[in-house]
């Protein structure tokens, strides 16, 4: 008996030819709203009209899922997110993602994973474990990464070796829940990362606000770019404000304190001899006085960026502070004002999709 | 009630109105959850199954002495070269007719997760994660049959949208056999996707193959069957699990190009996109 | 809790390539069983089963209860299985670990939702009285195949166990000692038998019948199928593990009925055995004057 296996029917009649060639402009004006939602009835075609299927499209035809055959040819090379069945060439793709060529080599990048550590990528992380000599930090990795003790700034003065002091009281340079931003200096086999804190840039966050993008259905969220720390000015009387974008999905936004370059100027140090220059003060936890307009502008910055993962849009720098400029233009139309910073469901819609504009 | 087969020949309709070879409605979604790594929806016409993935991370602490017995473990351990799948599975109280609460130490239960962390681990590449966990927790939201088969699926689904390297997609569903096992009847015909009832009356099984291949990554049979009928049954449900497989394709593909219309991934660059300079 | 040591990569290995040319360690074919052996102990009901090192012992026991109030016909049937420190020191007591949550619900899906044992035949009084037939699995050494070796103490305690005789008179329930009436057996339906094949390899090609320890622990994926002599499947179960060709499942399913019908006739022929060497004639051999001594010549 031969088999035929029906598949299910659609609730409703599939869409007409002209339908399924519009849905394409559909998606993007698409809501999104909490998740994929689909039309069932583009899932219900079966495999043999996949030909008149809006994958026709070019843009499209680098999406890949896993089990995909990418080549069969053995000229390429495979690279991330793929792989070679047993006594085959064919390199197979081993994930949900968009392949990409650089030279022979094929890979695939998924459309969402964790993060995964590269040298160099600016980090906000929590620590989660003190050990004898290193801390154990959170940065939404595989792994969990390692902060040696060796490898931040001492307080002294000047840069010196760690002592068995320095190792007694760690817990008062970073204690658990502390939030740090580092960099990653150097990666293990098996992708756990080492961090430092060596220069001025990093270390103990303070005077502010943790966002967690990843996870939160938005591509890998922050995109590695130029820059991923800057300081802007804030609105309706806030004073300024940093962002950190950890490449790692983490962000942190915090009220801009000049304190360190005061102390530069007040003892004429060359910028050389900054990071020499370490107080115990970088390891305060006690934060600085921050008024409620500049507290108000910083919860606004946030509802941006979350607001920016939930419709989909990379996390960048000239998103963030075209999305901030414009989350204050919304606001005063409104009626409540500067004190709106409402920016969830149809408004971050209606944000997003003027940014993208 | 007893269930009335005798309608149930090739060209007839079964009790939900479905023909023999007809799947129910499969109805997937992902990116459900906003706080996981990977997280998906599935209903298979009245079984809904949600499903949630975490990792692959760090092996945290294992929760409360009870841990080994009520998670079912792949792989050993955290500090193996491989990552361990852990899979709990709740089913909720009001999840099917009788109201009955399961335990968590319910052995139908541990036997299913038993049942899917080694699914997963034989498609999922673990061995790139090595000293990790990858938690995947499901909760059985509906039953009407077919609980593994959605459950396989469901978790699949959830991986892939967790971007976790996988050698392809595994699907499942169940295949039975139109007449029960004390009628013998030696022209019993196969049926596809049993629902609740069926599945009570009728001999049937769950199959879950490996992407578009007849390779069979888990088989469960529960119920008295002829070794005559399995053949066939086999055949159907392979069958069936591929239109599985492209429906479950469908849904992380229209993900994907929604990403792409929105910006949120790059284009990226194919082997046809040959400008080498 | 004292971990099972794993073997080395290149013990893996050796046995891996060994089991590719289709040797085994212990000289046996791919298909082969290792030699079954099965003791009844004096009492009915006792079955200790040895297949190579690994040793099962099933005792089948029975009670006067009362039914449960939502099946008030049938009797009470349940199956429990012990893997003690004794076997492992991977054992713990009281702490049921996969490998025994997977044998009991194996067994249980073997022997008792097949209906192997009528369960019906156990009520005795509606809604008030009812057999309840237990049947404790102890594993006393572990050497690879527990659930085939279980599975056949199990089904050979049961179809060994006599159960008191009872009457029912003027609704009055007289349970007969076994001086006063012979015991009866159960009413046996048919013999489910357990056949595991083991898969070796990352293509899961290798399939080999009753693995040792050291194969098990090797293996990349195991399938039970559980038939009866007339070519009835009681339960398959695949639980996952390495994919296997939809094609030579079936095939393996063949063979394990060639192997289940073996069990079953070998099964057959110790159960007369020993019910040879019971039959002493019948009361009246007992009632006999005639001894075994011999007068002195």
């Amino acid at each position: 008996m031969p088999i035929t296996i029906l598949s299910p029917k659609p609730s409703h009649p599939p869409p007409s030819p002209h339908d399924i060639s519009d849905s394409d402009s559909d998606l993007s004006s698409d809501d999104g709203g909490g998740g994929a939602h689909l039309d069932f009835a583009s899932l219900g075609l079966p495999s043999h009209q996949k030909s008149t299927h809006p994958s026709n499209n070019p843009l499209f035809t680098n999406l890949v899922t896993p089990g995909t055959l990418i080549t069969p040819d053995p000229q390429w090379m495979r690279g991330h997110g793929t792989y070679i069945p047993p006594s085959t060439t064919n390199i197979t793709s081993s994930l949900a993602g968009i392949t990409t060529r650089t030279n022979k080599l094929i890979s695939v990048s998924p459309l969402r994973a964790r993060y995964t550590p590269e040298v160099g990528d600016l980090v906000v992380g929590r620590i989660l474990e003190v050990q004898a000599k290193r801390w154990r930090v959170d940065i939404n990795s595989i792994q969990l990464a390692s902060l040696p003790l060796s490898a931040i700034n001492l307080p002294g003065g000047i840069l010196r070796k760690r002592t068995e002091t320095d190792e007694l009281q760690i817990r008062t340079f970073f204690a658990e829940g502390d939030l740090v931003v580092a960099e990653v200096q150097q990666l293990f086999q098996d992708g756990g990362a080492i961090l430092h804190t060596r220069s001025l840039k990093y270390g103990k966050l303070r005077n502010g606000l943790f966002v967690a993008l990843s996870g939160q259905g938005g591509g890998s969220g922050v995109v590695r770019s130029r820059r991923q720390v800057w300081t802007m000015e804030g609105q309706n009387g806030g004073g300024k404000m940093d962002v950190i974008l950890g490449v790692n999905g983490y962000v942190w936004i915090s009220k801009h304190v000049e304190q360190v370059a005061k102390e530069l100027e007040q003892k004429h140090m060359g910028i050389t001899n900054m990071e020499e220059n370490v107080s115990a003060g970088v390891y305060s936890s006690q934060n600085d006085f921050i008024d409620s307009a500049t507290m108000r502008e910083i919860a606004r910055l946030r509802n941006v960026v979350t607001a920016l993962v939930e419709n989909g849009c990379r996390v960048d720098e000239d998103m963030v502070i075209r999305g901030y400029a414009e989350a204050c233009e919304m606001a005063m139309l409104g009626e409540t004002g500067a004190e709106d910073i409402y920016l969830g469901g149809q408004r971050g819609e209606e944000l997003t999709r003027t940014l993208r504009n | 009630m007893p269930l009335d087969t005798s309608t149930y020949g090739l060209a007839l309709l079964r009790v939900d109105g479905r023909r023999w070879n007809e799947l129910r409605r499969i109805h997937g979604q992902i990116r459900t959850q906003a706080a996981a790594d990977g997280s998906s929806y599935l209903e298979m016409g009245h079984t809904k199954v949600m499903c949630v993935v975490t990792g692959p991370s760090e092996p945290g602490p294992r929760r409360g002495g009870a841990a080994g017995g009520a998670s079912g473990g792949a792989g050993s351990g955290g500090q193996s070269k491989d990552a361990e799948v852990v899979v709990n599975i709740v089913i909720a109280g009001f999840s099917s007719v009788d109201r009955k609460r399961r335990g968590r130490g319910d052995k139908r239960t541990l036997e299913m997760q038993f049942t899917l962390s080694n699914t997963l681990a034989a498609t999922l590449h673990t061995h790139l994660f090595p000293h990790s966990q990858i938690n995947i927790s499901l909760h059985v939201l509906s039953q009407d049959g077919s609980l593994l088969a959605a459950l396989i699926n469901a978790a699949t689904l959830a991986c892939v949208d967790a971007g976790i390297p996988m050698t392809d997609y595994v699907t499942a569903c169940t295949a039975g056999s139109t007449s029960t096992y004390a009628a013998n009847d030696e022209g019993a015909d196969p049926l596809l996707d049993l629902n609740h009832q069926e599945e009570q009356e009728l001999p049937g099984l769950t199959v879950a193959t490996l992407g578009e291949s007849d390779k069979v990554v888990a088989l469960v049979c529960e119920s008295r069957v002829q070794i005559s009928r399995l053949e066939g049954m086999l055949a159907v449900g392979v069958d069936g699990c591929k239109q599985v497989r492209e429906i479950l394709d469908q849904v992380i593909k229209a993900q994907g190009r929604k990403m792409i219309l929105e910006g949120t991934v790059d284009k990226g660059t194919g082997l046809n996109d040959m400008d080498l300079d | 809790m004292p971990r099972e040591a794993e073997p080395s990569l290149n013990e893996k290995q050796f046995v891996l390539q060994a089991l590719h040319d289709s040797v085994r360690l212990d000289g046996r074919e791919l298909e082969q069983y290792r030699p079954l052996e099965l003791t009844f102990g004096d009492q009915y009901g006792v079955a200790d089963v040895t297949l190579g090192k690994t040793r099962v012992l099933a005792k089948a026991s029975a009670e006067l209860t009362v039914p449960y109030a939502d099946r008030p016909l049938d009797g009470i049937f349940n199956i429990a299985t012990e893997l003690s420190p004794m076997t492992s020191p991977a054992f713990e007591v009281n702490r049921p670990t996969e490998t025994e949550v997977l044998i009991s619900r194996l067994l249980e899906k073997t022997v008792r939702r097949s209906g192997a044992l009528d369960t019906e035949s156990l009520c005795l009084v509606a809604g008030q009285k009812c057999w309840s037939i237990r049947v404790d699995v102890h594993v006393l050494s572990h050497d690879g195949n527990l659930i085939d070796a279980a599975c056949f103490a199990v089904v050979a305690a049961l179809r060994h166990f006599r159960k008191p005789d009872t009457s029912m008179e003027g609704g009055v329930l007289t349970v007969y000692t076994p001086a006063e009436r012979e015991p009866v057996p159960l009413s046996w339906l048919h013999s489910p038998f357990c056949v595991t094949w083991s898969f070796f390899g990352e293509e899961g090609d290798v399939a080999v019948l009753d693995a040792t320890w050291m194969e098990e622990q090797v293996r990349s994926g195991s399938c039970t199928i559980s038939l009866n002599k007339h070519g009835e499947i009681c339960q398959i179960a695949k639980l996952g593990g390495v994919p296997v060709e939809a094609v030579s499942l079936l095939q393996c399913t063949n063979v394990a009925l060639v192997k289940a019908k073996d069990m079953s006739s070998k099964l057959d022929r110790w159960l007369a055995e020993d019910a040879r060497r019971r039959d002493k004639g019948g009361l009246l051999a007992e009632l006999s004057a005639e001894n075994d001594r011999v007068p002195d010549m």
